[in-house]
């Protein structure tokens, strides 16, 4: 006997059936605009630049696929080379040291018993730097710095302490703007400590005083377990920004002196905007993202995002 | 022996404050010097005869106001777009059920880390196609779909509780009538916190604004403060005013909005392992 089933129905047909009856399309109704915008400028911008890496731009003559060549050539200028170990160093500078400091202040406050205006205070003056835009950050080290008329020059000149030039000596260069953004980023992750920090119940530390741990003991083995994953939440967010950075060198320095704090996004922004070599510009962003990629499934893995989506 | 010990602690603190602010101090100093004051060797730390001469250059050789006004238009524009699409999408994502939902989900959510560096060079070129390019818009639109955005306002959707949503289904609710009645007049603080977050983020643009405006009188802030400091390097007393007119609106959105900054923050980090 003929039975008008399950069965009987292509699994397409009981797909579109269901899609129709059981309103799937709300789902979609909803994320519609943002897909939408999603697509066209965050996802489609990306495969393109992939797609125009493989090209040899040339807008007169016509672009022409070059394979991997854009590549090969990026690992043989010595500019690119630059720039990726400046990347590196700036990122060894910067994140430690944004890292610690963040936690030294979330847990100087946290531990804060004097008066709770002043802690309000000091929470909002250390926070403060990260609202500033990149050029004021950048307009405002560069002043402090200057070698002529700045501060510590003329704070350097009153002890007649031997005093560089700061951001014109390719030796300070980089560690000046490394400097400078650790003070811009410190705030932010600051906060985050310590919300995470205010998460941790109080009677762990009272067991703790009891027992008479002292503080080092309680930083390794309560403070630092249960803080970890703000702590690595702040490592990716940190190290993918510093690899990211590209407005402080700009006005600081533009690069130099000579080519001594040219970053990667520097060095791509010269390529597409200056010398208009697009095919090496995407290539090179395109090695940007395979590193940022490497550190955000390396941060998934360690942060447990899946865990989120139950 | 108790109140020294304050004291000692709190002189510590104030010691502190005053290091961090001090670069920042320096620069709203600098900008009411005089040019003398400013290149005269020793350094007066604070003005002896302080002048608005900078800003009255700023204000009149520079389109200072122009550029606040775009700033505020790009940002507000970006706030309230993104608030928009991203509620309705992350309320889709915690609340509906359809088919391919959370791989969909976890591809958006990897997307937060991809840098925009590899995007510039096709957004440039897809803003002169679609004749966006220099214009606010063409600024304004990479910067909306913040995948940040959808994470955080499902994460907190996904806390209202689902008897209320079950409640207004038996009264005869639409999905559309849950977002409205009991999703959105529960997350006004998330709202608040994500709207802050994004406003934020907007005003203090950089890459992409100074790559896609190019007209003097189009520029946001940030742009606008390059364009000054790439004219007239070495004139500290016109780049300092500059930079302190350009930090009082944020600094002053932040004193009266402290909490729920603060607050934002905390829950964009609220990543719970």
């Amino acid at each position: 006997m003929f039975r008008w089933g399950r069965g009987n129905l292509a699994p397409s047909i009981l797909a579109m059936r269901s899609f129709l009856r059981r309103r799937e399309w709300e789902g979609w109704l909803y994320i519609l605009p943002y897909l939408l915008l999603w697509g066209t400028f965050i996802a489609w911008p990306v495969g393109y630049g992939i797609y125009l890496s493989l090209f040899d731009w040339n807008p007169i003559r016509g672009s022409r696929y070059v394979g991997l060549a854009n590549y090969v050539a990026l690992f043989d200028d010595e500019r690119f080379l630059n720039a990726l170990t400046n990347t590196f160093k700036f990122v060894t500078m910067v994140v430690p040291l944004t890292l610690t400091v963040a936690l030294t202040f979330a847990l100087l406050l946290w531990f804060w018993r004097g008066s709770k205006i002043l802690s309000n205070l000091a929470q909002a003056v250390f926070f403060s730097p990260y609202l500033l835009t990149v050029s004021v950050i950048a307009i405002t080290w560069r002043w402090f710095f200057d070698p002529d008329f700045g501060i510590v020059t003329a704070f350097c000149k009153t002890f007649h302490l031997a005093c560089p030039k700061f951001l014109a000596d390719p030796l300070w260069a980089l560690p000046i703007i490394a400097f400078a953004t650790v003070w811009w980023l410190v705030g932010y992750r600051m906060i985050v400590f310590q919300a995470a920090l205010g998460d941790i119940p109080q009677e762990l530390f009272e067991v703790a005083k009891i027992d008479g741990v002292p503080f080092c003991q309680q930083f390794i083995r309560i403070i630092l377990p249960l803080i970890k994953p703000s702590l690595l939440f702040s490592l990716v967010l940190t190290l993918i920004s510093a690899f990211r950075t590209f407005g402080q060198v700009l006005m600081m320095t533009g690069g130099g002196p000579g080519r001594a704090s040219e970053v990667l996004a520097l060095y791509l922004y010269w390529n597409a905007f200056e010398y208009f070599r697009i095919g090496r510009a995407a290539a090179a962003g395109v090695v940007l993202l395979g590193l940022t990629l490497v550190l955000t499934l390396l941060g998934v893995k360690l942060l447990g995002l899946k865990s989120e989506l139950q | 022996m108790k109140t020294i010990k304050s004291m000692i602690q709190n002189g510590w603190l104030i010691i502190m404050i005053l290091l961090w602010v001090f670069p920042s101090a320096w620069v709203a100093l600098t900008a009411f010097k005089s040019i003398q004051e400013i290149f005269t060797i020793p350094i007066t730390i604070f003005p002896s005869r302080p002048t608005l001469y900078h800003f009255e250059r700023l204000f009149s050789t520079w389109p200072f106001n122009r550029w606040l006004l775009n700033s505020l238009f790009l940002a507000s524009f970006v706030t309230v777009i993104s608030l928009m699409v991203c509620t309705l999408a992350a309320y889709s994502f915690a609340r509906l059920n359809w088919r391919g939902r959370d791989v969909l989900f976890l591809i958006i959510l990897a997307s937060m880390f991809l840098p925009m560096e590899v995007s510039i060079v096709p957004l440039y070129f897809m803003t002169i196609h679609f004749k966006l390019f220099n214009t606010l818009y063409g600024a304004a639109l990479p910067i909306i779909p913040l995948p940040i955005g959808v994470f955080l306002l499902r994460q907190f959707f996904l806390n209202i509780p689902k008897d209320l949503e079950d409640a207004a289904r038996i009264d005869g609710c639409s999905s559309w009538g849950v977002l409205r009645h009991v999703i959105l007049p529960n997350s006004l603080p998330v709202l608040a916190a994500y709207g802050v977050y994004i406003f934020n983020y907007a005003w203090n643009e950089f890459l992409w604004s100074l790559i896609c405006l190019r007209d003097p009188k189009k520029v946001t802030l940030p742009v606008g403060l390059r364009l000054i400091q790439g004219a007239f390097e070495l004139d500290y007393g016109l780049i300092n005013a500059a930079a302190f007119m350009a930090s009082i609106p944020t600094l002053l959105v932040f004193i009266i909005l402290r909490r729920h900054i603060i607050r934002g923050i905390a829950l964009s980090s609220g990543i719970k392992g």
